[in-house]
């Protein structure tokens, strides 16, 4: 990990609200819950610096950490960050976000896949760290995280680093559940927990306006590169995954291609003229 | 009042309610119970992800109804001043993938979600908050009475495990209208101009 340096915070704050501009609008049924702006930067800061100098795998990323890295190291905000950065995430809308915005900032080591986590990982091995914030299994027993860590952990080929971003709440029962199944499981895949960092991160959470969530970083108990072939999400863990008789339906969110992007969409408004006609 | 409404196989999806898309609460009742005389069903509109159809409505009911139970809609009437539009929904969706036409006799304004309820009926009784828990989504397992309040003025809730007599007041709201939620329970909405 690189040493933390002074980071000027407005400048911080004006690149992430570039960043939050360019997010296309949450789908709440895909669990798609975006962190809030002070948060990213401070998680901004973190990950860049934990993952200085290496090769970096977000598997899915609506939140835009990844676009938020790289802008703020292009920036020269940021003197750390990784090398090279791709989001893997299944909704076109936001790999086409990131594409957009790395292409206009010129963020040259900034790319995105579209992927479905639930089939084969199509890049096995070829990253060193991974970084993901799934959807938080709350009804699953965590079997959503364990699918998207999992897919990470082939990412860097059960080697190297990785940090998932999950609820972590004093009260509530099923985020210790989860927490605990999460660190079974990378045990159980050559994984240990580095570090926990509690109760960081706020979201735009309606139902739960006061959950947090927390990172836990996991390190590869061997530096061995293992490269096997990745295969689909088993089906029984798919059954009650969004609750109970509640499988994915959906393979990709597809994005409608418009020539003016980031402009007000035409059914939001009309254009009322001077004089009534 | 009574306090009869919740038991282990009874889900609550309490929800506080008033004017709505600048309809009075007693426009909505006869409205509604008028739909259900016509049409057999009714949609209740309502917003917010605190009852989002797919993620919470859905698998909550369908887990009552593998208890053997069911789920109750309650409402507290309050006072409000929801500056909803009266734009009327066309279309309604159990997935938000497939859409159907909404039935002529059955009218719903400014939602982005209803349920889907078979009866209304007005009531008087109470309800003990602190005697229930959120039963799916992010906040599962808080207790009712510390998840309603503020913001959140919706909620799945199901009878939560005894829990030791503190000796305080019980923390209730009055219900003032109940439903009976039938299948597909909760669905998506939409307007096509």
């Amino acid at each position: 990990m690189a040493d933390a340096q002074d980071v000027d915070l407005r400048a911080a704050i004006n690149a992430i609200s570039d960043v939050i501009q360019n997010r296309p609008r949450p789908l709440r049924e895909f669990d798609q819950i975006y962190m809030k702006a002070g948060d990213m930067v401070m998680q901004s800061e973190l990950i860049a610096r934990w993952a200085d100098g290496k090769r970096m795998a977000f598997i899915g990323d609506g939140d835009a950490i990844s676009i938020s890295i790289a802008f703020l190291q292009e920036r020269g905000i940021l003197k750390y960050g990784p090398t090279k950065i791709t989001v893997f995430d299944f909704d076109e809308r936001i790999c086409n976000a990131v594409r957009r915005f790395a292409d206009k900032e010129r963020l040259h080591n900034l790319d995105a896949e579209l992927y479905n986590c639930l089939e084969p990982f199509p890049q096995v091995g070829r990253f060193d760290f991974f970084y993901t914030n799934p959807p938080w299994g709350a009804s699953n027993r965590g079997e959503s995280v364990k699918v998207f860590v999992g897919r990470g952990m082939e990412a860097v080929g059960f080697a190297g680093e990785g940090v998932v971003v999950i609820a972590d709440d004093e009260e509530l029962a099923w985020p210790k559940l989860v927490l605990g199944e999460v660190q079974k499981y990378a045990l159980a895949n050559g994984f240990f927990v580095q570090k926990m960092m509690s109760q960081l991160h706020e979201y735009h959470l309606d139902d739960a306006p006061d959950l947090k969530s927390c990172n836990l970083m996991f390190k590869a108990i061997s530096p061995e590169r293992i490269v096997r072939d990745s295969v689909a999400t088993p089906k029984d863990v798919l059954e009650h995954f969004y609750g109970r008789d509640s499988a994915p339906k959906v393979r990709y969110v597809r994005e409608k291609k418009r020539v003016d992007y980031g402009k007000a969409n035409e059914d939001e408004y009309l254009f009322e003229k001077i004089g009534g006609t | 009042m009574k306090n009869t409404l919740i038991s282990p196989k009874t889900g609550i999806l309490f929800m506080k309610v008033g004017v709505h898309a600048q309809e009075s609460l007693e426009a909505i009742i006869a409205r509604k119970t008028k739909e259900i005389e016509d049409e057999g069903f009714a949609l209740w509109g309502y917003g917010g992800n605190t009852c989002h159809p797919s993620t919470m409505v859905q698998p909550f009911a369908r887990e009552f109804e593998h208890r053997g139970g069911n789920i109750v809609l309650c409402m507290q009437e309050m006072v409000s001043n929801h500056f909803a539009e009266q734009v009327r929904a066309d279309d309604y969706s159990i997935n938000g993938m497939e859409w159907q036409s909404i039935p002529k006799g059955i009218k719903v304004l400014g939602s982005r979600y209803a349920l889907v309820i078979k009866n209304l009926r007005k009531t008087e009784e109470i309800l003990e908050l602190d005697k229930t828990r959120v039963a799916v989504g992010n906040s599962m397992g808080r207790s009712g009475d510390k998840y309603v309040q503020g913001r959140v003025d919706k909620a799945c809730l199901e009878l939560a495990p005894a829990a030791q007599d503190t000796g305080d007041q019980p923390k209730t709201v009055a219900i003032n209208l109940v439903a009976d939620i039938a299948s597909p329970y909760a669905v998506f909405l939409r307007n096509r101009t």
